[in-house]
């Protein structure tokens, strides 16, 4: 039973078509990353695979459940939990707080919410700040904490967009380290990122977009030697 | 949350606990009225407070649910002599219902949008009692039962009322509904994406901010005897968030102590009429801009500077 099932995704904008018919599937477990140029539809595949957009056409499946359509906190409670490529946290809550939202509103008890939180903060390096406000902390410790809130309770899978965009490398360092073990324990992720290096290093599995569509999916290393992705991000000419 | 959240608690208590030893030593009788008033005032800032201090939405509607608090059991008691003690729940069922609705309505609207649908909706419902005048007796004024003979028994049955409401607001913050709120006024879009019932708490924030209000409006009509639409004008509102925003948005003491600082201010203020409200006016953006959790947020700076926000590195976190 896959996780994740996307099977001829459509979604329009106006005239602009930004996903075309785009498949793939997700065994539970894997960690997978999801790259293309800018406008190739990865963060509309990632707003309709979190309900905050419903597609035109196609069917999105969580387990063999169907979900296009469902609105972002009943897919937060199946356990799609996302990060956002623009970070989101609660600038006016402290740290803690903002795990805290996340665990008790996906159920967790208020004594096993804060040992959670704790063992987060930890394990991200946010345990000074726990009692801060959350919009006092530096760019990078703020996706920390928005990477934190998706790991309150265990998802089913976890989309994350650019995690590593503008982070110091220290905090990235943190952030990979922390997916590895996860992906050790059989995590389920979906990573889009710009950054090259870092698929490479973590994802076994890459799929490319581009206009919409997926035009490869495959071992990462093969991917990013495949000729359409490399037409894709540089154009015919350069071949 | 925890220590501020206790601070706030303690000082709450010592605010209602000199109001309630004020009248041994206060005889005048016409202040102990500007004291019964300037409670109803703080459960009205108060319960805005729930919706915009704690959860975001700016609505521009607090007096409106006031006043129909005061009327439905102003008219229970007109046409069907309905008793107060039954009027009074009324109230706040009505006003909650009605809130209930009026944060559907207004579900998917921020800002200036919530802002401007709010303030139709208090000007329609002020107009219908305004103009439904065989029903309401519109601007002649509707006479309501009086409950005591005695002020002091008003006096002390508002403070519990108040008390009531600022300790059950204290409880409902500390349960994790006061974080969902809170999300929700900080960022509508990471809340739902982090399992937060967007929908459902927004529409209880309105429906208890609302009953709330429908509960101050029917004790001060019991207390007043007489209301006229002039509870719901768009001047009284403006009295209770600047209340609210002077005080403290989204503090638990601001509004309590703001309510009874800018209505004792309104008394002084009296003699230059509708001036008075350009000063307030003037006070809300100054708080608005610079400080943003008003007088109480800055009395509390010393102790927050005491107590470093950020803890040396350990490990046993």
């Amino acid at each position: 039973m896959p996780c994740l099932f996307v099977d001829g995704v459509q979604k329009a904008f106006g005239g602009i078509k930004a996903l075309d018919g785009a498949s793939f599937t997700i065994e539970a477990g894997e960690l997978v990353g999801l790259i293309g140029p800018n406008g190739s539809g990865k963060t509309t595949m990632l707003n309709i695979l979190s309900g905050h957009l419903a597609p035109d056409a196609g069917a999105v499946a969580l387990e063999e459940r169907p979900v296009a359509g469902m609105r972002p906190e009943a897919l937060a409670r199946l356990g799609v939990m996302r990060m956002f490529q623009l970070t989101r946290v609660f600038p006016r809550m402290s740290t803690l707080d903002n795990l805290m939202v996340a665990g008790r509103a996906l159920g967790l008890e208020q004594d096993e919410a804060e040992r959670r939180a704790g063992r987060l903060l930890a394990d991200l390096a946010l345990a000074p700040f726990a009692h801060l406000d959350a919009g006092h902390l530096s760019g990078g410790q703020m996706k920390l904490l928005e990477f934190g809130c998706c790991f309150m309770v265990p998802p089913r899978i976890a989309l994350l967009d650019e995690p590593f965009a503008a982070v110091h490398p220290t905090m990235k360092e943190i952030m990979a380290g922390f997916i590895r073990r996860r992906h050790a324990e059989r995590q389920t992720f979906l990573v889009v990122s710009h950054d090259m290096p870092v698929i490479i290093e973590l994802c076994p599995r890459t799929i490319c977009m581009n206009a919409g569509k997926v035009i490869a999916d495959e071992d990462t290393r093969a991917v990013l030697t495949d000729r359409a992705v490399i037409e894709a991000y540089l154009g015919e000419a350069a071949i | 949350m925890g220590s501020r959240a206790r601070i706030e608690l303690i000082v709450s208590l010592a605010i209602l606990i000199v109001v309630a030893l004020v009248p041994a030593f206060v005889a005048n009788e016409y202040w102990r009225g500007v004291l019964i008033v300037s409670m109803v005032f703080a459960m009205l800032a108060a319960a805005w407070n729930l919706l915009a201090g704690y959860t975001g939405q700016f609505s521009l509607a607090p007096a409106t649910f006031g006043m129909i608090g005061a009327y439905t059991t102003g008219l229970l008691a007109y046409h069907l002599e309905t008793p107060p003690i039954l009027g009074i729940p009324a109230a706040v069922v009505v006003a909650g219902l009605i809130g209930l609705v009026l944060g559907r309505i207004v579900l998917r609207l921020r800002g200036p949008y919530l802002a401007l649908t709010t303030l139709s909706f208090a000007e329609i419902m002020r107009l219908v009692i305004s103009n439904s005048i065989d029903f309401t007796r519109g601007d002649l004024g509707l006479n309501v039962p009086g409950l005591f003979q005695s002020r002091l028994a008003y006096y002390y049955l508002i403070l519990g009322a108040l008390a009531a409401v600022q300790l059950g607001l204290y409880w409902l913050l500390q349960t994790p509904v006061g974080l969902y709120l809170r999300a929700i006024r900080d960022d509508e879009i990471a809340a739902a994406s982090r399992g937060v019932k967007v929908v459902w708490w927004k529409t209880y924030a309105f429906a208890l901010s609302a009953a709330i209000s429908g509960l101050a409006g029917a004790l001060y009509a019991h207390f007043a005897q007489l209301i006229s639409p002039e509870l719901g004008l768009i001047s009284q509102s403006g009295l209770i968030i600047s209340m609210a925003v002077i005080g403290g948005l989204g503090t638990l003491v601001g509004p309590l102590g703001g309510a009874f600082l800018v209505y004792y201010a309104s008394e002084f203020l009296r003699d230059f009429g509708n001036y008075q409200l350009i000063a307030f006016a003037l006070l809300v953006i100054l708080f608005a801009r610079f400080f943003r959790e008003g007088l109480w947020g800055l009395l509390r700076r010393p102790f927050e500077r005491m107590r470093p926000a950020i803890a040396a590195p350990s490990p046993a976190e």
